[in-house]
C-alpha cells in the first residue's frame, strides 16, 4: 500500500543517501580522469577520456598492497584489543564499585576530552624508549583501548537491569558466565555499532600513524595516502596534478574494503527492529 | 540519570574485568597526558632540556584574544553543527529504522567515512566556489544574488560546518540506531493499540528513551567539534581573516610550530572548557519526567 | 553525567597530575656545535643511509638521481623513503629515534628545526660562491649553513601574449611596476572586464609571494639578528603598489589554481601574473583553451635598473645531527646538488618528465648557463624557452633575503592583514604596524 507517509520516508532517505554518496561517487568517477583535469575542470566527465591511467601510476607511485597488509594487521588486532578491552571496562564501570573508580572514570573522562594531536609527541618519545618506533606495536598499542569505547560500552551496559544479574548470581553463575550469556547478548547492537566505528576509525587514522612509522613495510594505507595528499595540495614542484589523481586513485581503491566490511557487518548492526513492531 | 546503586559488590572481580584495559591504558593514555600536562608548563620547543616556566603558557593564553578568538569560532561551530546533527540523525534513524532496505541506505551514509578529507574538501571548494560553484549557480537560477560561501566572514564557518556536518552524521546515526534498538518494541506495541499517531509515539516514547543515547550524541559530538582542526585547515587554512580558525585549528598551529609547551597548556584548556559545555548540554537535556 | 561526574573529573586530572611524575624528561640532545667534516679521504665509499623524500613524482626524479650515484658507488646502499616529511620530520627529530640520514625539507621551514641538524659550512665551504646568494641566506641559520640548496624559485612574470598583443602592449616595455600598472590599465581600456593583474588570496601563499616582490629588494622580514624589520620601505613599498592595483580595479584576487583563478586565467581576465617560476605548472597541467598563450618574462624592477628577480619558495636537502652516516649522506647530496650529472639526472628529461623538470631551475649557479638547458622548451608555453628565462632571473636575484623562524606563524598576523589590505578592510600603514607589533609581541618576545 503505497500511502503518502512512505513516499515522503524513501523520499527521504534517497534524498540523505544521495547526499551521502555524492562525493564519493565524484572521487572514483573523477580517479579516471587526468589529474589536471580534476582540478580544473572538476564537473566534466567526457566518457570517450576515462582511463586507467592513474591507477597504474599509483600502482607506480605508492605499494599498495603492502598498504592494504599493513592495515589489516593493525585494524585486526588493535580492533580485537578494542572489542575485548571495552565492554569489560565498561561493565566494571557500569555494573561495580571498586577503590579508585572515580578517580580512573574522571581519568578516562579526560583523555576522551583531550586532543590527539597532544599526545603526539609525547607518545613518539615513549616509543622512542621503548624501542618501538616504526614498529607493528607503535601502530597497535596506543589507542587501542579508546576512551570512547568505555564511555560507550559503560553507558549501554549501564542500562541493563540489575535485577537481571543479580538473579543470575543468585542462581550460581560465575561472573564470567553472567558477562558472557547475559550482558554480551543484551548489547550486541551497541557492540556491533562500537565494533563498526572501531573498524573505520583504525582504518582511516592516519595522524599517529604517519608520525609512529617510517618505512612501507609498515605504512598502513592512510599514511601512503596522506603522503600522496601532500604532494596533491603543495602547489610548488609540479606534481599537483599528478598526485591528485593518484591519490583519488588510491582513496577509490582503498575504499572497498571498507565497504565490503561495512555491508557485511551491517546485518549485526541493524538487526531490525523486533519482528511485529513499528513497520512502514 | 542515576542507575541503581545495587551492585554493592566489594571483591576482586571489577579488577579482574577493568584489569586488560587499565593496563593499556595507563601505559599509552595517562603516561603521555602526564608528560603533556609536564609540559604544559614549560615554553620546550622540541629541542634542549625542558625549562620550567610556571603559568606562562596558561596565563599567555587567557589573556590572549587570538585563543579566545578561536574559542568563540568553535561555539559558533558547536552551534552550527552539534543540534542540527542531532535532529538530522536522529530523523534518519527513526525513519531508517522503520523502513526496507536499511542495509543499502546506511551503507550510504557510511560514504563519507571512505572519502579522504581532501577529496571532499575539493568538492567543497568547488561547489561553493563564489564565481563559478554550483551552489552559487543556483542561487543565481532562482534569482537570489551569489554568496561568497568561503570568502567572507558571515558564511564561511557555516559552509565549515556544513562539512563537519556532512563527514560525521553518519557517525550520529549509527549510535541512535544502536540506542534505538534497545527501547523494547513491546512499549510501542502498546502505544499503537492505544491509537497513538506514529509522530505522537516518537515525542512520548522514542525521544524519552533514546535521550541518553542523544545525549552521548551531544557529548561525542561537542569533542569532535572542539577538536577539528582538518576540515578547516584544509577548506580555509582559517581565511578569511581568522574567522574558521576553530580552538583546534588554533591548537594545531602550536603544535606544527613545535610550540610544544604553548599546544599542551592549550589542550588542557581545551579539556575545562569541552568539559563544561558537555555538561551543560547534557542537563539542558535531562528529561523532565521520569522514565 | 551528573555532580559526581564533575568531582569525577577533577579526580581524574589530578590523577593526570599524579602521573607528572611518571612523565619522561624529555631527551635534552643539544646540536653538536661541531661543523660536519668530511670523512676519511680516500676511502671507496661504502655504508648504508635512509633518505626521505617526499610522496610523489618528485620521488622517482631523485630516485634516478640516487641510483645515478650509487652506480658509481656500488658499496652505498640507499634506503630511498617516500614519506609526508612535512609531517613527520619535525616530531622524528625531536624523538630523535629512526631519523634518517637525509631529506628533503621546505626552505620556510628549515629554520624551524635547525637546532636538530648538522652544520654544514665546512663541507659547502668549497661551493659558497657559486651558490646563488638569496638561496645560501636562506640556508643559514644562525650563522650556519644547516641545509644543502637546491632548487631555486625565481619570480618572473607570466602573461598572456595574445591580451598583451591585442591591447597593444610590448612586453619588452614593461620593465618598472609602474609599467605594469599602466600595461595593466591600457588592457583594461581594450577590455572593461579585465582585471589583469593577479592578487593572491590564500593567506600563506600570499605572505610568500610578497616575500618575492621583498627579496626582488633585498629585504626579509628579519635581519641577520633575528630583528623584525617587517616595517621597513621594502614592505612598504610593495604594499603600496598593491594596494594601488586593488584601488584602481586592475587585480583579480583568486586563490591559486582554484576555480575563480583558473577560470579568469582562462578567459582574459587575468593576463599578468608575477609569480614563481613553478606557475607553468598551469598552463601544462591546468589549463586548456589559454595552453600556449602564456608567456614568461623577467618581474620588472622596483626602481630603473633594480634586479628583475626574487624568490619564492624553494626546498633543500637537511642532515639531521642525529643521522648514523650523515658524511654518506653528505655525499649524495654533493652529488645531486653540486654535479653535472646530479643535477642534469634531476632536472633532464626522464620517464617522469620527459621534457625535464620546469618547476624550477638549480641554485647552483654554474648549472644556470643558458645556453645550456638542463629542460627543454616548454609548448604549453608556446614553444618558450623557459630555462633560458629562469636561469637569467635566477642569476639576478640580490642577496640579503631570510626567512625567520617564526615566519610560518606570521601568516596569522602579516598573512591575515594582508588579506585585508587586498580586500580593500586596511590601509598599508595599519597593516605593517599591527603586523609588526603583534609579530614583536606574541612570536618574539613571548618565546
Amino acid at each position: 500500500m503505497i500511502t503518502l507517509g512512505r513516499i515522503g520516508r524513501y523520499g527521504f532517505l534517497l534524498l540523505v543517501a544521495a547526499v551521502s554518496l555524492f562525493p564519493l561517487m565524484w572521487m572514483v568517477l573523477s580517479a579516471f580522469k587526468p589529474g589536471g583535469d580534476v582540478i580544473a575542470r572538476p564537473f566534466a566527465f567526457d566518457f570517450d577520456q576515462l582511463s586507467w591511467t592513474n591507477f597504474r601510476e599509483m600502482g607506480h607511485t605508492i605499494p599498495i598492497g603492502i598498504g592494504l597488509r599493513n592495515t589489516m594487521i593493525v585494524v585486526l588486532v588493535k580492533g580485537a584489543l578494542t572489542l575485548l578491552c571495552c565492554p569489560m571496562a565498561g561493565y566494571a564501570f557500569a555494573k561495580f564499585d571498586f577503590a579508585f573508580k572515580r578517580v580512573l572514570f574522571g581519568t578516562v573522562l579526560t583523555t576522551l576530552m583531550l586532543p590527539t594531536l597532544v599526545l603526539l609527541i609525547p607518545l613518539l618519545l615513549e616509543m622512542s624508549e621503548l624501542g618501538w618506533v616504526n614498529t607493528f606495536p607503535a601502530l597497535i598499542l596506543p589507542g587501542a583501548v579508546d576512551a570512547f569505547g568505555v564511555f560507550w560500552m559503560r553507558q549501554i551496559i549501564a542500562e541493563i537491569p540489575d535485577e537481571l544479574l543479580d538473579a543470575a548470581r543468585v542462581d550460581g553463575a560465575g561472573e564470567l558466565r553472567i558477562f558472557r550469556s547475559i550482558v554480551l547478548p543484551v548489547i550486541r547492537p551497541g557492540l556491533a555499532a562500537l565494533g563498526v566505528l572501531t573498524f573505520i576509525n583504525i582504518y582511516n587514522d592516519f595522524v599517529w600513524p604517519v608520525v609512529a612509522v617510517n618505512d612501507t613495510d609498515h605504512q598502513t594505507l592512510q599514511v601512503m595516502l596522506s603522503g600522496l595528499a601532500r604532494a596533491a595540495v603543495v602547489g610548488q614542484l609540479g606534481d599537483a596534478a599528478s598526485a591528485w589523481g593518484q591519490l583519488l586513485a588510491a582513496s577509490t581503491v582503498a575504499a572497498v574494503p571498507v565497504l565490503i566490511v561495512f555491508v557485511l557487518l551491517q546485518r549485526h548492526l541493524i538487526r531490525g527492529v523486533m519482528a511485529g513492531s513499528v513497520k512502514g | 540519570m542515576t542507575t541503581k546503586r545495587s551492585r554493592r559488590r566489594r571483591s576482586a572481580v571489577p579488577y579482574l574485568f577493568i584489569a586488560p584495559f587499565l593496563v593499556i591504558f595507563a601505559a599509552f593514555g595517562v603516561y603521555p597526558m602526564g608528560f603533556a600536562l609536564q609540559l604544559s608548563f614549560t615554553n620546550w620547543h622540541g629541542a634542549g632540556i625542558l625549562k620550567f616556566t610556571g603559568l606562562r603558557n596558561y596565563r599567555y593564553l587567557l589573556t590572549s584574544p587570538d585563543f579566545w578568538g578561536s574559542l568563540a569560532n568553535s561555539g559558533i561551530v558547536w552551534l552550527l553543527v552539534v543540534p542540527v546533527q542531532v535532529i538530522v540523525a536522529l530523523a534518519i534513524a527513526v525513519v531508517l529504522m522503520n523502513s526496507r532496505f536499511k542495509g543499502a541506505f546506511s551503507a550510504a551514509l557510511i560514504a563519507p567515512f571512505v572519502t579522504p578529507l581532501v577529496a571532499m574538501a575539493q568538492v567543497w571548494i568547488i561547489m561553493f566556489d563564489t564565481d563559478f560553484g554550483a551552489v552559487n549557480h543556483v542561487l543565481g537560477a532562482v534569482g537570489l544574488p551569489p554568496v561568497g560561501w568561503l570568502t567572507t566572514v558571515a558564511w564561511a564557518k557555516p559552509t565549515v560546518a556544513l562539512l563537519v556536518l556532512w563527514r560525521t552524521t553518519g557517525y550520529a546515526v549509527v549510535l541512535l540506531m544502536a540506542g534505538l534498538q534497545s527501547i523494547p518494541p513491546q512499549v510501542y506495541e502498546a502505544a499503537k493499540l492505544d491509537g497513538a499517531s506514529a509522530w505522537r509515539q516518537f515525542w512520548s516514547i522514542t525521544l524519552p528513551l533514546a535521550m541518553r543515547t542523544v545525549s552521548f550524541v551531544v557529548v561525542i559530538g561537542t569533542l569532535t567539534v572542539f577538536q577539528l582542526f582538518a576540515e578547516p585547515y584544509v577548506l580555509t587554512r582559517g581565511a578569511p581573516f581568522n574567522s574558521t580558525r576553530t580552538a583546534g585549528l588554533y591548537l594545531y598551529n602550536h603544535i606544527t610550530n613545535s610550540d610544544l609547551g604553548l599546544g599542551a597548556a592549550n589542550s588542557f584548556l581545551l579539556v575545562l572548557m569541552v568539559f563544561a559545555l558537555s555538561l551543560a548540554s547534557v542537563r539542558l537535556l535531562r528529561p523532565r519526567e521520569g522514565t | 553525567m551528573t555532580r559526581i561526574a564533575r568531582r569525577t573529573f577533577l579526580r581524574g586530572v589530578g590523577a593526570a597530575g599524579g602521573a607528572l611524575a611518571l612523565g619522561a624528561c624529555a631527551p635534552g640532545a643539544a646540536t653538536d656545535d661541531n661543523p660536519l667534516t668530511a670523512s676519511s679521504s680516500g676511502a671507496e665509499l661504502a655504508g648504508e643511509i635512509t633518505i626521505w623524500d617526499r610522496t610523489g613524482d618528485l620521488y622517482k626524479v631523485f630516485d634516478a638521481a640516487i641510483a645515478s650515484f650509487t652506480a658509481k658507488h656500488p658499496k652505498v646502499k640507499v634506503n630511498h623513503q617516500a614519506v609526508d616529511v612535512n609531517a613527520k620530520l619535525p616530531s622524528t627529530l625531536i624523538s630523535g629515534a629512526d631519523v634518517p640520514d637525509g631529506a628533503f625539507y621546505d626552505d620556510a621551514l628549515v629554520t624551524g628545526i635547525a637546532p636538530h641538524l648538522h652544520d654544514l659550512t665546512d663541507l659547502t665551504a668549497p661551493y659558497k660562491k657559486d651558490i646563488a646568494p638569496v638561496k645560501l641566506g636562506v640556508a643559514t641559520v644562525g650563522g650556519k649553513v644547516v641545509a644543502v640548496p637546491w632548487d631555486l624559485d625565481p619570480g618572473l612574470l607570466f602573461y598572456r601574449e595574445d591580451v598583451l598583443q591585442g591591447a597593444g602592449v610590448d612586453p619588452a616595455g614593461i620593465t618598472t611596476y609602474d609599467q605594469l600598472l599602466a600595461a595593466a590599465h591600457k588592457i583594461k581600456e581594450k577590455n572593461p572586464n579585465a582585471r589583469p593583474i593577479h592578487l593572491e588570496n590564500d593567506q600563506f601563499l600570499a605572505q610568500l609571494w610578497v616575500d618575492m616582490f621583498v627579496s626582488q629588494q633585498g629585504g626579509a622580514m628579519a635581519d641577520a639578528d633575528g630583528k623584525l624589520t617587517l616595517d621597513s620601505a621594502p614592505y612598504r613599498t610593495v604594499l603600496t603598489w598593491l594596494d594601488r592595483v586593488r584601488g584602481e580595479g586592475v587585480g583579480t584576487l583568486a586563490k591559486y589554481t582554484q576555480p575563480t583563478d583558473l577560470a579568469t586565467l582562462e578567459d582574459g581576465t587575468q593576463s599578468l601574473v608575477p609569480w614563481a617560476q613553478w606557475f607553468s605548472f598551469a598552463p601544462q597541467s591546468l589549463l586548456k583553451t589559454s595552453k600556449g598563450k602564456w608567456k614568461a618574462m623577467p618581474l620588472p624592477a622596483w626602481t630603473a635598473g633594480g634586479p628583475r628577480s626574487g624568490v619564492m619558495g624553494g626546498s633543500s636537502f637537511v642532515i639531521p645531527a642525529k643521522a648514523k652516516n650523515p658524511q654518506l649522506a653528505w655525499a649524495l647530496y654533493e652529488h645531486m646538488t653540486f654535479t653535472s650529472e646530479g643535477y642534469s639526472t634531476v632536472y633532464g628529461a626522464n620517464s617522469t618528465y620527459p621534457g625535464g623538470l620546469n618547476t624550477s631551475v638549480p641554485s647552483y649557479l654554474p648549472a644556470l648557463d643558458p645556453a645550456k638547458p638542463l629542460f627543454q622548451p616548454i609548448e604549453a608555453m608556446g614553444g618558450q624557452d623557459l630555462w633560458k628565462v629562469a636561469t637569467e632571473a635566477g642569476k639576478s636575484i640580490p642577496g640579503g633575503y631570510r626567512i625567520p623562524v617564526w615566519w610560518g606563524k606570521a601568516v596569522d598576523y602579516f598573512g591575515v592583514n594582508l588579506q585585508k589590505l587586498l580586500a580593500g578592510q586596511m590601509n598599508v600603514d595599519d597593516v605593517l604596524k599591527q603586523s609588526a607589533a603583534a609579530i614583536q609581541k606574541n612570536l618574539i618576545d613571548a618565546q
